[in-house]
């Protein structure tokens, strides 16, 4: 079989497990549905696998095939095809989504037992996947866009999937409309750059702006349509990617069932803002202003979401806002030129972010659902797998050799110094920001797994799993089990083999999955991807420096002493941090209160909006369209009709006097005219 | 016998009719008035054929007489409707079109 | 395929069968069904219904049989009607209208089906006369659409307020109905004799302009201008070639009788009321099809013959357009009551296909159809389902009194769900494609219109998804009965949501149809803007521009394609 084909079927089998899910929701009894939505994803990572294979049979210059089923919508100058780009790109993000999903979806059918909505949860997980394989598959600019939406669509239903709780509500709507607001985004580029190629394909499309012979080529770069274009496609990345300021659906989005966090975290949505700037950088040369936006939002978000990452105490937001710190690392990387070290950080993170959200889902499940870090620790000896879980995937995530994080980031950081001039001040960053990632990373993990053991740790130690009364962890008010978070089972990574078999193979590739790319040993993923590259001027340049053992020594330095940092505040000498709070308090609130994004957003958006609707609804429907309007046309109408309506009395006899008369009036008139 | 004649009875008969119409308040009565005009103005109609000479006035008449047979029909129809509702039989009474 | 006469009068036949087939007898009061019961058919219900499906099949026939390259009028019945006065009792399939036809169908089929069978309702009193409304106002709307007559258009446009006016004052709901009822024929009334005005003054003018006799067949009223054009699709006119100060306030006429219908702000003001007034059956297909009666009159009618109006006019227009999306959206996210969300969402849709059309563009008018279609197929689901939603909250559409029954009702949740996203053009429905099309058409027309517009795109998000939740998401509200649909009642949602998917799947099945009518329709108004805008006399434009305006220049390459209608201009004096 072709590549394209195997192509096809990646998407075709979870679209399947969704429809077969979906119709069969009552059909699948006990666990049942959870195992074929996962051999669903599994097949598609074999497919992917197929692909692969097939792919590298071509030649080197012959890796970029497209496959179209049916025209879309191809009218009145608009071409788009029901197509699909099968390249390195578009397989290694399949690899990685289908592959880390699989885990995920094995890990849910541990987690989510005994949750009444069993059934749905695993419909709308195979959706996302299917969702987010659309949006790296895509071979046009609309089909993209259609899997862009189905993502956000996806992972609404997921974040609000105890529809119970408001708060889940309120999130998935908030998570929703941010996302529409990328979607437009997108769309408005795609105009753009549709108006300077006037192909929505997505090959034919860079071949038109690259290529001198072709009308559309500008001769200087920064053409205006160019960079509007690729500005506004940052727009749909930022709002996917969760980056500053279209980022504050992500911590909301927690209320999702942890392994949904770890979907959205590690394998799909966030990561398709990467995808795209590293899809779309042949447009994105042409335009460096552009991509110097991307950079520094990039950088700006790893600094702000590391500090707000230090202060936050509920485990899955600490988790959350380490995600958005490193997509950061990403977005800024693969705008800066380094698409390769991008990508291969985004596997990577993948990997160890995905365990760590396991890992989470682990420690919330024996605190019977609270995730707050103030009231957990000491669950280090009562749960050696998932401790040890945490400290595989904090450790990659700090970027500590030879951990897979460590070759990633720094791989980033040395091409981003490398483009020399302004860049140093992203590269200074990047250091600052891997120094609190280790901070924040060490800070939970030393709050939740050391100190003394909380009443949950030491039932727990004694072999028996707490439960407590079912609350909403962010309100506090009694869950609804029905639909609701924590069901009347929890589940623990120690006694359950699907979710350590989950973690521990995804433990491997955190410690391992670095090891495909050391510096002047290997580069695999350079070579893989360099077909879908082939016309950069950016692409791994590989230019022998002394910055990039000055880069890994300096990578391991900030590690090891964020680390033990961590260790002296959080763990020896625990009254530091109050003082530091305290001495720093105006910082301390700046970062606990999340800069104060939500605030502003509420401030500037939602407010006047809501106070335009409330307004229209309260004062100028009724005021100015009913009563001046309407109000208005009637009153002239009903002036004018009372002076006709007298004479309709009801009376046939009186209507009958009228025509005699009227008739009489007419036949004189006549008489005397003659 | 000048034409005259004739017109004055048509007349008579016409003007009787609409008296009629518009001083009963039985619906049988009104239908019964509206039926002597219809026929004052046949009067009128065959009469000044005869005058003419051709059958223009009288082919005009047949068609009156038709649309008079129908319209007693639907009349009649409507007054036993009325009684049947136990509505009161009475025109004046019966005014919803008022304005 | 049968002649178009038959299509149209097929369903006031079966309207007027059942009503004499029906016993003339009242029926014995029906006891008041238990929730979820199926009612049974009553004659005049079933005739209906039998009429309505034979038109969808009928209509489906012509959408199979209607050739994308044949003639742009096809299967046409032309009788000279009053020919003192010139009108043609003609009808013919065209590009424009071949899909809005089948929609029509569709959902009156459907409407039929839900007032049979909606569960928990009592049958509609005296069905003989209500389903003979509800026909005679089906062969009205097919034949407004179907008719290529301006005064045959005009008589079907008003022959629709009939039905309608007696279907809500008869069968309305609420204390207000009487006044709803007036509100809207006034409205309503007012736009109809406006625009009989200006079909008659259309009408005397072109026939006083070419000296010939009175003539208000569409194609022969649309070819008298003085602008030459090269390349459009054969039978393509180039307008009425009436004068400048003419048009305008010819067009201003008709604008009037269409925005009421659509409608558009700020002569929604008929809309609350009526919608709240109107039994469900009748609002879905009232908001589903009349409102398209409008925006069909525009591509139709008004661009075609009035080029210059409608340049001069065009940004007037975009921005009622606009208000009419903003203001629409956000009234339906402050809304409390569940129907008026979809009324106030369907101003909002609306707008943007006003705004699709008057991009003077053919991706804006393709979008527009495209999105007139959608909306239909969207929006009387949402009413229905709003309909049973209120059912299960004690009878209110209030949404702070529902929620929370998507636990027990999945599969109405499901459907709601599906029905939600394509309202608020989820990126992979059709309604997408539809809304990418014409904010593409305005993008190129007029860019900062097009940016405000996306606010729209974003709002309706808020609305569609805050009616979703609040009515299956949170807490189970008080006096909510979660309950899952019928199995008749679904029987009513079903067929449309296929519909949906399907377009959604393939909206190139529709588009490719009606792509050369679309771009006939706008081909002599861009022309002329194109004039205005000295981009066709003054040299050629830049490379980018000429491609993106699909014009090319005499000298300069031809890189357009031959269907997207104009590829050169050239203006020519005298008539």
């Amino acid at each position: 079989m072709s590549a394209t084909t195997y192509g096809w079927l990646v998407l075709l089998f979870p679209l399947l497990g969704t429809i077969v899910g979906a119709f069969g929701f009552r059909a699948f009894k006990g666990r049942s549905a959870g195992w074929f939505a996962t051999l669903a994803i599994f097949l598609s990572f074999l497919a992917g696998i197929g692909a692969l294979i097939a792919l590298q049979k071509h030649g080197v210059h012959h890796r970029q095939l497209v496959s179209s089923l049916w025209n879309y919508a191809s009218t009145a100058g608009i071409d788009a095809q029901m197509s699909i780009l099968v390249d390195p790109l578009s397989i290694f993000m399949i690899l990685t989504v289908s592959g880390v999903s699989t885990l995920i979806h094995l890990y849910s059918i541990s987690y989510m037992d005994g949750d009444e909505g069993f059934n749905r949860y695993f419909v709308y997980l195979n959706f996302f996947v299917f969702s987010m394989l659309l949006l790296v598959l895509a071979g046009n600019f609309l089909l993209l866009i259609v899997g862009w939406a189905f993502v956000g669509a996806a992972s609404y239903l997921l974040i609000s999937f105890w529809y119970r709780r408001t708060t889940a509500t309120k999130a998935g709507i908030k998570a929703f409309v941010i996302n529409v607001l990328g979607d437009v985004g997108l769309v408005l580029g795609t105009y753009f750059i549709f108006k300077h190629t006037g192909t929505l394909d997505l090959l034919k499309s860079f071949h038109a702006a690259t290529n001198p012979a072709h009308p559309a080529f500008g001769h200087s770069p920064n053409d205006g349509d160019l960079v509007a274009g690729c500005v506004l496609l940052l727009v749909g990345a930022f709002a996917k990617s969760a980056q500053i300021p279209l980022h504050t659906w992500l911590p909301d989005a927690m209320e999702g069932p942890t392994p949904v966090s770890s979907l959205i975290h590690a394998a799909t949505m966030v990561t398709a803002g990467v995808y795209l700037i590293a899809r779309m950088h042949p447009l994105f040369e042409l335009a460096p202003a552009a991509e110097d936006v991307g950079a520094v939002v990039g950088a700006a978000t790893l600094l702000i979401a590391g500090t707000i990452g230090l202060a936050q105490t509920d485990i899955k937001r600490v988790i959350a806002y380490s995600t958005m710190s490193q997509i950061g690392y990403m977005i800024m990387g693969v705008s800066v030129g380094a698409y390769a070290a991008g990508l291969f950080h985004l596997m990577t993170h993948a990997f160890f972010k995905a365990l760590l959200f396991m890992g989470a889902g682990s420690i919330i499940g024996a605190m019977g659902g609270e995730q707050s870090l103030d009231k957990m620790g000491g669950f280090r000896k009562s749960m050696p797998f998932t401790y040890g879980c945490f400290i595989i995937g904090g450790l990659a995530l700090s970027g500590v050799p030879p951990f897979s994080g460590f070759f990633s980031k720094d791989e980033i950081l040395l091409v981003t110094g490398e483009r020399g001039g302004w860049h140093w001040a992203l590269y200074v960053v990047g250091y600052i920001g891997a120094a609190f990632t280790a901070i924040y990373t060490f800070r939970m993990i030393f709050r939740a797994f050391h100190g003394d053991p909380v009443p949950e740790a030491r039932e727990l130690e004694e072999g028996h799993l707490h439960h407590g009364e079912p609350v909403n962890p962010a309100t506090g008010e009694p869950e609804d089990t029905a639909v609701g978070f924590p069901g009347p089972k929890h589940t623990i990574a120690e006694r359950a083999l699907p979710m350590r078999i989950a973690m521990g193979i995804l433990a491997l590739g955190a410690v391992g999955a670095g090891l495909v790319q050391i510096p002047k040993v290997d580069f695999v993923i350079d070579d893989f991807l360099r077909p879908s590259f082939a016309g950069s001027k950016l692409y791994e340049p590989h230019t022998e420096s002394s910055l990039l053992w000055f880069g890994l020594a300096l990578g391991t330095l900030i590690a090891l002493v964020g680390i033990r940092v961590a260790y002296l505040v959080w763990v020896r000498r625990p009254e530091i941090a109050d003082r530091a709070r305290r001495q720093l308090r105006p910082l301390y609130l700046l970062f606990v209160n999340k800069w104060y994004f939500d605030e502003l957003i509420d401030a500037l958006i939602v407010r006047p909006f809501a106070a335009f609707g409330a307004f229209a609804r309260d004062t100028f429907e009724p005021r100015v369209i009913d009563e001046t309007l309407i109000g208005g046309t009637t009153g002239l109408v009903r002036a004018g009709s009372a002076a006709v309506r007298a004479v309709q009395s009801g009376f046939v006899r009186y209507y009958a006097a009228l025509l005699v008369l009227g008739i009489t009036g007419v036949g004189l008139y006549f008489l005397l005219q003659t | 016998m000048t034409i005259g004649w004739y017109l004055a009875v048509s007349a008579i008969v016409f003007a009787l009719g609409a008296v009629g119409v518009m001083t009963r308040r039985n619906p049988l009565v009104v239908l019964l008035c509206l039926e002597l005009m219809l026929n004052g103005a046949n009067l009128a109609l065959i009469a000044f054929s005869r005058m003419w000479g051709n059958g223009d006035g009288q082919i005009f008449v047949l068609v009156v007489m038709t649309v008079a047979a129908c319209e007693v029909c639907v009349g009649l129809g409507m007054i036993v409707a009325i009684y049947r509702r136990k509505l009161p039989v009475d025109v004046d009474e019966l005014r919803e079109l008022q304005g | 395929m049968p002649p178009l006469s038959i299509l149209i009068w097929i369903p006031a036949v079966s309207g007027l069968l059942g009503a004499l087939l029906a016993s003339v007898r009242p029926r014995p009061p029906a006891e008041e069904p238990a929730g979820g019961e199926r009612r049974s058919w009553s004659v005049p219900g079933f005739t209906a219904l039998v009429g309505a499906l034979v038109a969808f099949g009928l209509s489906i026939g012509y959408i199979a049989d209607f050739h994308s390259s044949g003639p742009s009028l096809q299967h046409v019945t032309d009788v000279m009607w009053i020919s003192t006065l010139g009108i043609h009792y003609k009808l013919a399939v065209t590009g424009l209208n071949v899909f809005l036809v089948a929609m029509t169908t569709l959902l009156f089929a459907v409407a039929i089906l839900a007032s049979n069978v909606r569960s928990g309702t009592p049958a509609p009193e005296r069905p003989r006369l209500f389903y003979f409304q509800f026909m005679l106002a089906e062969s009205a709307v097919l034949g407004a659409f179907l008719a290529q007559d301006l005064a045959l258009f005009v008589a079907f446009f008003d022959l629709m307020l009939i039905p309608f006016y007696f279907l809500i004052g008869g069968w309305g709901r609420g204390p207000d109905k009487v006044k709803a009822t007036i509100k809207l024929v006034i409205y309503t009334l007012v736009g109809s004799l406006l625009m009989l005005a200006a079909a008659i003054a259309t009408g005397v003018l072109v026939a006083q302009h070419t000296g010939g006799h009175l003539d208000f067949e569409l194609s022969s009223l649309g070819s008298h201008g003085n602008l030459h054009i090269f390349g459009a699709g054969a039978g393509g006119g180039n307008g009425s070639g009436l004068s400048n100060g003419a048009q305008d306030w010819i067009f201003l006429f008709f604008a009037a009788a269409f925005l009421v219908k659509m409608p558009a702000f700020p002569l929604h003001g008929w809309m609350p009321d009526g919608y709240r007034a109107m039994p469900i059956e009748v609002l879905m297909v009232f908001s589903g099809v009349l409102s398209k009666v409008g925006a069909y009159g525009f591509l139709a009618i008004v661009l075609p013959l009035f080029p210059h109006a409608a340049v001069h006019f065009q940004t007037l227009m975009l921005l009622i357009a606009l208000v009419s999306i903003v203001y629409g959206s956000v009234q339906a996210f402050s809304s409390r009551d569940a129907r008026l969300v979809a009324g106030y969402s369907s101003v909002a849709q609306l707008g943007f296909v006003t705004l699709g059309i008057f991009a003077l563009n053919p991706q804006g008018a393709q979008g527009a159809l495209l999105q007139m279609v959608n909306h239909g197929l969207v929006v009387a689901p949402v009413l229905f389902i709003v309909a049973l939603l209120a059912q299960r909250s004690g009878g209110s559409e209030d949404l702070r009194e529902m929620g929370g029954i998507a636990f027990r009702a999945p599969v109405l949740a499901t459907l709601f769900l599906i029905v939600a996203l394509a309202t608020l053009a989820m990126p992979g429905s059709s309604n997408f494609v539809g809304e990418f099309l014409i904010l593409l058409g305005v993008f190129k027309a007029k860019l900062a219109i097009a940016i405000v517009a996306f606010t729209g795109v974003v709002l309706a998000s808020v609305y569609a998804l805050r009616l979703f939740i609040r009515a299956m998401h949170n807490r189970v509200g008080e006096r909510v009965e979660s309950r899952e649909i019928s199995f008749m009642d679904g029987a009513v949602i079903v067929p449309l949501i296929l519909v949906i998917l399907f377009l959604g799947l393939y909206p190139q099945f529709a588009l490719h149809r009606s792509e050369r009518a679309t771009s006939q329709s706008v081909s002599v108004a861009q022309a002329y803007r194109l004039l205005n805008a000295g981009t066709a006399i003054v040299g050629c434009p830049s490379p980018s521009v000429r491609r993106f305006e699909e014009i090319s220049c005499a000298a300069g390459k031809t890189n357009s394609s031959e269907d997207n209608g104009v590829t050169s201009l050239a203006p020519v004096t005298g008539g």
